[in-house]
């Protein structure tokens, strides 16, 4: 058993910082935790999947606000009310009311939509043989998805796409510094989400918005501050996430690409493919929590107001719990946790579930041979992971 | 109104417990505990719990 003193220690700040490394990989095998600078960190998959759903254990980024000198306007408005900090009956009362209108059942009949807009991403850039696969699919891809959810017209991709990667650097190290950038863009998000809110309400309909403006449980309903709030923090979560995740899927597939070909073969297999690469290759290195009391857990004294690191790409290829590791479409795996878990489990997981498991098959049956070609860019392995820029070349098929 | 849970899929996320309190907990051990003979008045609640469960590992049964 390690004590705190001896587990091994990563800078988890540090650019160079690797999941995929050796480093990590030894230390798994020696303990199953690690101290970072940041508290921390659980390597291994069964402790994983317990902490994540431990009640003695918040979410931990509701602080995240004043550990960067915020402590008013705008952003801590938005950031303190979303369902992503709430916690107990405050937390509970959004996500009833907002839990219906992401049910698989709704979902599924968007299958049909989020195909046909892999088609024609991909007759865009097929005959030429070659992409950058971030700006010619991952990113129109995620964003598309988001504007047939919400409602928003199709063309406007590349305003939503630049604010949600405005909202984005409110995760970075220099939050202090684009406070202003952030908070224009959360005022822009809001101006979209009160104009569709106060549509639905003039004009309810069967879709996603109308859904969640007509949500009511026992008489109680979001109001429209809370409404516009939750669209703006699904437009946050939902497409940087979604186009890291289809870059990342890319890569491990260029890496594994026998299970490319036969997924080029078995669109049956998109949902599996969706699974396996978030096992083994997931955009959300790690979740975070917090100790809301002091507890020891498997030997280790765990102090109240600790930060827990879960690692979810290195439980993921956990050998004790995976004891071959590699993406396998045909194998039998323990679900991986590259959604989170517990009472914070991603909100929106079915959609992405379905809209990248409508993409994956698409791409693998008519880009066959794909390999990297040129420089890729890639953010670090710290937070959210996944390319900047990634330049394929392949063989084209109809 | 029947509800069973697959043991085989719950990966006891507690998702549940949210849609309907009164149906499922999850206890100190962390493991979903839930009632199987479910009064009707409890449906819309008992729906939207399996609709959410993220490993929809949560049926009803009718007519039993």
């Amino acid at each position: 058993m390690c004590t705190l003193e001896s587990a091994p220690f990563f800078d988890i700040s540090d650019p160079a910082f690797a999941m995929h490394s050796d480093a990590v990989r030894s230390a798994r095998a020696q303990s199953w935790f690690a101290r970072t600078n940041y508290g921390v960190a659980v390597l291994r998959y069964n402790e994983v999947s317990r902490l994540l759903k431990d009640q003695r254990l918040k979410q931990g980024s509701a602080q995240w606000p004043e550990h960067n000198g915020v402590h008013s306007g705008l952003f801590y408005d938005w950031w303190t009310k979303n369902l992503l900090v709430l916690e107990g009956e405050d937390h509970h009362r959004i996500r009833r009311l907002l839990n219906p209108a992401f049910s698989p059942r709704h979902i599924e009949p968007l299958n049909a939509r989020f195909t046909a807009l892999a088609e024609e991403l991909a007759d865009g850039f097929i005959e030429a043989g070659e992409c950058e696969f971030v700006r010619d699919f991952a990113e129109p891809y995620a964003t598309r998805v988001l504007c047939i959810l919400l409602g928003i017209p199709e063309s406007e991709w590349p305003t939503i796409a630049r604010l949600a990667s405005t909202v984005g650097l409110a995760l970075g190290v220099h939050l202090r510094r684009d406070l202003e950038q952030v908070e224009g863009a959360i005022h822009e998000l809001y101006l979209y989400a009160e104009a569709l809110i106060a549509d639905r309400h003039a004009n309810p309909g069967e879709d996603f918005i109308s859904r969640l403006v007509l949500a009511n449980r026992e008489g109680d309903s979001l109001s429209d501050a809370e409404l516009r709030n939750a669209i703006v923090l699904l437009i946050f979560g939902g497409m940087d996430t979604t186009r890291n995740q289809l870059g990342l899927a890319m890569q491990s597939f260029i890496h594994n690409s026998e299970q490319w070909d036969l997924l080029a073969g078995r669109p049956d297999l998109g949902r599996k493919a969706v699974e396996e690469v978030m096992r083994t290759n997931p955009t959300t290195t790690w979740v975070t929590r917090e100790a809301i009391e002091d507890f020891t857990y498997n030997g280790l004294d765990i102090a109240r107001g600790t930060t827990v690191h879960l690692f979810t790409q290195v439980s993921g290829t956990d050998p004790l719990a995976f004891p071959d590791p590699e993406i396998d479409l045909l194998g039998e795996h323990a679900p991986h946790y590259g959604f989170g878990g517990g009472v914070h489990h991603c909100l929106g997981h079915f959609v992405a579930r379905a809209d990248m498991a409508a993409a994956l098959p698409l791409l693998a049956r008519r880009m066959r041979n794909v390999r990297v070609d040129g420089a890729a860019e890639w953010m670090p392995d710290s937070g959210n992971t996944g390319p900047v820029r990634l330049p394929l070349r392949f063989t084209p098929a109809p | 109104m029947k509800v069973y849970v697959d043991r085989n899929l719950c990966d006891n996320h507690g998702q549940c417990a949210i849609s309907a309190p009164a149906v499922f907990r999850i206890n100190s051990e962390g493991i979903l505990e839930y009632e199987d003979d479910v009064d009707g008045s409890r449906r819309n609640d008992v729906e939207d719990a399996v609709d959410v469960c993220p490993v929809q590992a949560i049926f009803i049964r009718d007519g039993e």
